[in-house]
């Protein structure tokens, strides 16, 4: 039986994947929602490890000890994402009422023809903003995340939607961030999740909701480095069909000074992190980072 | 620690001191120039350094020599001697 599911959806078996998709396209989204009750009662009894990050997460963010019913309900905004994914990568907008808040701030930066970093989290959902803003709005948003070779649930969903896979940079190559600076340079958005460490990279400790957590400092470095603008996004499934988008500008600029980047550096990542915290106050069972734990903190790998 | 292997001509090997000397000065490396392999990894195992790293190197050796860096061109950041090579054969400064 595994316990692991939320944390590792690439362990999924790429055929039931396969299955479930094409029943949820064919029979629509009231019919294949329906199901998604028993699949999180299911994981409710049966998924010890995810579950104690969750409990920890609600009783921080609800500031009481959570109920079974707190983590059913995290566990179907969850699946709920995962389940809009396939409508939205197929093209299925119709589905949602997604609102977009701070979308002129979004504008005015692309009007500037620089470039612009999208940081989001793992809170919410991202394809919300990925499928919707590339395909119905019409963005230029390439994404910096793992292949979708490495997850079976990727793997499928992206099959839904193939030009996707020409926008996703794969980090931790040499050319990562070349690539990413290629794109830039033709005033392109670049979405990066900012929340969680991927590898070697360089963090710095930051509170969240009241514990020490790791956060990567790669994306607050590169727009110093570029002298490009951060926009902070949030998509947040509000229940039903609804999704609120929220735009916020963090910053046009981040100077860096070479000799003391890592100090230069930390207010900005603060501010995110604090902004983090604020959307997951308005919606507590978005937050979806099963696999970062608040102990990951270690030494950092950073050599500046 | 090796050192650099005087191979190739005079006016390549200078060029690849005067870029080693570049990489230590830009990314503040705690070794000396005349230290790093030339035909060691630059990203990952050999000189330890990371995407970001690549990043910077592309961004002084355009501003020092006008060479653009570009994703595709992969095999010049394989290493200080393949950088140097590259930037002898493009160089606008």
């Amino acid at each position: 039986m595994s316990t692991r599911w939320l944390t590792q959806p690439e362990r999924g078996n790429r055929a039931l994947i396969r299955l479930i998709t094409w029943m949820t396209l064919r029979f629509g989204r009231p019919v294949t929602r329906c199901f998604l009750y028993p699949i999180c009662l299911y994981f409710v009894l049966f998924s010890g490890g995810t579950q104690r990050i969750s409990r920890d997460y609600l009783r921080r963010i609800l500031g009481r000890p959570p109920h079974w019913r707190d983590v059913f309900r995290h566990y179907h905004a969850f699946a709920s994402t995962i389940h809009d994914r396939v409508y939205l990568l197929s093209g299925r907008h119709g589905y949602f009422d997604i609102r977009m808040e701070g979308a002129t701030t979004l504008r005015t930066v692309l009007e500037q023809k620089r470039g612009c970093i999208l940081l989001g989290s793992h809170l919410g959902s991202f394809e919300v903003l990925r499928a919707h803003g590339l395909f119905a709005q019409q963005l230029p948003i390439s994404v910096v995340m793992h292949e979708a070779a490495a997850s079976n649930l990727n793997a499928v969903l992206h099959s839904l939607q193939p030009e996707i896979r020409e926008r996703i940079i794969p980090p931790g190559a040499a050319d990562t961030m070349l690539a990413v600076k290629e794109r830039l340079d033709r005033g392109e958005l670049i979405g990066i999740l900012g929340d969680r460490v991927l590898g070697d990279e360089r963090t710095t400790t930051c509170e969240f909701l009241g514990e020490p957590r790791l956060f990567p400092e790669g994306p607050f470095l590169l727009a110093g480095l570029l002298q490009v603008p951060i926009v902070l996004f949030f998509g947040l499934y509000r229940g039903g069909k609804q999704y609120d988008i929220h735009f916020e500008l963090l910053t046009n600029s981040i100077s860096l000074n070479r000799d003391r980047r890592s100090e230069e550096l930390r207010p900005w990542i603060e501010r995110y992190v604090s902004r983090l915290e604020h959307y997951c106050r308005l919606s507590p069972y978005n937050w979806f980072n099963f696999y970062d734990r608040p102990d990951d903190v270690g030494p950092s790998p950073s050599h500046v | 620690m090796t050192t650099p292997l005087k191979t190739g001509p005079a006016t390549e090997s200078s060029l690849e001191r005067d870029v080693a000397k570049l990489l230590v000065d830009s990314l503040r490396l705690e070794m000396q120039p005349e230290h790093i392999d030339p035909s060691a990894a630059l990203f990952g195992d050999g000189l330890g350094l990371d995407s970001i790293d690549m990043l910077e190197i592309a961004l002084v050796v355009s501003k020092r020599y006008g060479v653009e860096l570009r994703s595709e061109n992969r095999a010049a950041f394989g290493s200080l001697r393949a950088l140097a090579a590259h930037i002898a054969g493009n160089r606008t400064k």
